[in-house]
């Protein structure tokens, strides 16, 4: 019996919109969530202490990042709440309590108000000095915005502790989920179809480079050095990884490898490459990604 | 069908960031294998099954939707390649205003290296012009690893990228010498971003070198800040004495 083409449409977008639904609206429990809020807070303080040392000196009165640089560089809808406090002690107080809400989300205490309140604060911060922003900062803040979603503090957490009682999974935890994984896998693939604009990614002495730079954190410059084939290596296996991963995410049977993959390669990536955090910040991501079992129990 | 959902008592506890809607329509939530067999065209009878009522759903699907479209258009419009003038005005008119503030407009193209002396570590090199002072500064330090020194880094690239710029050029090397003019302990610094260039890996035997991608003086006279630009000394033109134009090119006037 042949399908009428309005038939197979019909079917085609019924089966979309069941895929859709699914994805974004099945009740998930909170578990992984609160694993990824624990290590995003505590990913948060690290960053953010990264920035304490010089918080005066950027921002205060005469600071490097005064108004004038904010002005040439920031886009016009930008809008931080540390343009409003210039006084060392005023900077601080602000700053400490970006830092105390940090602490609070990985200790998931009020993690409702807290957790937009985290996201607030780190854009707030990044906005401020946009220059001195990097990756792991970006892909920070689009995790903290996905916990805001979530119902992270329902597990492994103050509240759940003072709740008592078990808590039901929501929907809203597999909406934010389902935004982790785009995230990974967009991130992962804007990575890759940025460095493959460049030449030394194709002849396969990229890693030579990534290695040889005095940020970079694992000394194997040497090594890479006396032999071309193991730098080629390193270096194809770095984009073949970032597509295998960006890609993999969407298969079913490849999603556990690669995340699992994403766990152990992306901080070897981050180290050296000299952007430890961010590695960090996309093996968080990775554990997002993991299969749930929820996911099993789906038809 | 709506004197159901009524009927239901919600079981989670409403959070202050659950919008009211989903407080309000959000059912008991059951088993989440309970409702896996049921699909999302059959929303009002699957209402049971802990997912959010179909007007939850629909308001949670448009906002999504759009999101989803934000991070696509941001990825395409913020690479270094550029983007179109379309893509470019689309996400600039509706995208950007809201995105922007929550720093989520951004393109995530971490090309990690192209291999190019602007992709080298950048440092910053401050010291007196002349008379006294506590000496030269050099941030960060070379065997500084920390992620505070990969923002100094990442200041001192973008103080040497911007000079490629009409609107950013020299903003930072006057803000960077007007910030340490104290740490110095000299109204009168030449600001330097120098950058370790490593070798080709065909010559990977040969040391990194040493490059400066921007000097400047700045000083203070009066509370004022004056910025005066000097070039490299590798990239100084000889100084030649102007040679006879041929043909009398541009002898007339």
């Amino acid at each position: 019996m042949i399908e009428s083409p309005r038939n197979a449409v019909a079917d085609f977008c019924r089966g979309g919109a069941v895929t859709w639904e699914k994805f974004w609206f099945l009740p998930a429990t909170a578990s992984r969530l609160a694993v990824v809020r624990i290590l995003a807070g505590l990913l948060g303080v690290a960053l953010a202490w990264s920035w304490g040392t010089d918080l005066v000196g950027w921002f205060g009165d005469g600071g490097i990042v005064s108004p004038a640089v904010l002005e040439a560089w920031r886009s016009p809808t930008a809008v931080s709440l540390f343009d409003f406090v210039r006084s060392p002690p005023a900077l601080w107080a602000l700053f400490l309590a970006g830092v105390i809400a940090f602490v609070l989300l990985a200790a998931g205490a009020a993690t409702p108000i807290v957790a937009p309140l985290a996201a607030i604060f780190w854009a707030s911060l990044l906005h401020r000095a946009p220059m001195l922003a990097g990756p792991a900062d970006d892909v920070l803040a689009a995790m903290l915005w996905c916990l805001v979603v979530s119902r992270a503090g329902d597990t492994l957490s103050v509240d759940r502790m003072l709740a008592g009682r078990e808590p039901a999974p929501s929907w809203r935890n597999r909406t934010a989920l389902g935004l982790l994984r785009i995230h990974a896998s967009v991130i992962a693939a804007a990575a890759i179809l940025s460095q493959l604009k460049a030449d030394i990614w194709w002849d396969g002495t990229a890693a030579w480079w990534l290695a040889s730079r005095e940020s970079s954190r694992i000394g194997i410059a040497g090594i890479l050095a006396r032999s071309e084939w193991l730098t080629n290596l390193v270096t194809h296996a770095i984009t073949l990884f970032e597509g295998a991963f960006a890609l993999g995410l969407w298969q079913r049977l490849c999603r556990p490898l690669v995340a699992w993959a994403g766990i152990i390669c992306w901080p070897l990536i981050g180290l050296l490459a000299g952007e430890t955090f961010w590695g960090g910040a996309m093996a968080i991501l990775s554990f997002a990604c993991l299969p749930t079992a929820e996911d099993d129990t789906r038809p | 069908m709506a004197r159901d959902r009524r009927q239901e008592i919600p079981r989670q506890p409403r959070s202050a960031v659950q919008p009211p809607v989903a407080s309000v329509a959000t059912p008991v939530a059951a088993s989440s294998s309970g409702g896996a067999g049921q699909t999302g065209l059959e929303g009002r009878r699957s209402a049971g099954d802990g997912r959010p009522s179909e007007t939850v759903r629909g308001v949670a699907t448009l906002l999504l939707s759009l999101y989803l479209a934000g991070l696509a258009l941001s990825v395409a419009s913020n690479s270094a390649s550029g983007t179109s003038a379309l893509l470019e005005t689309i996400h600039s008119r509706f995208f950007s205003p809201w995105m922007v503030p929550a720093w989520l407009d951004v393109g995530h193209d971490t090309r990690l290296t192209y291999g190019l002396p602007e992709d080298a570590d950048h440092h910053i090199e401050v010291l007196p012009v002349e008379g006294s002072g506590r000496g030269s500064v050099r941030i960060p330090a070379a065997v500084e690893r920390s992620e505070r020194a990969a923002r100094w880094r990442r200041l001192a690239r973008a103080a040497a990228l911007a000079e490629e710029g009409d609107e950013q050029a020299g903003v930072l090397p006057a803000a960077i010498g007007g910030g340490l003019f104290a740490k110095v302990g000299n109204d009168d610094l030449l600001v330097r971003v120098g950058r370790v260039v490593p070798p080709e890996f065909s010559a990977a035997a040969s040391p990194p070198v040493a490059e400066t991608a921007l000097e400047a003086r700045v000083r203070r006279i009066d509370g004022d800040v004056q910025l005066i630009p000097s070039k490299p000394a590798e990239e100084m033109a000889p100084v030649i004495d102007r040679a006879p134009l041929r043909g009398g090119e541009g002898s007339g006037s």
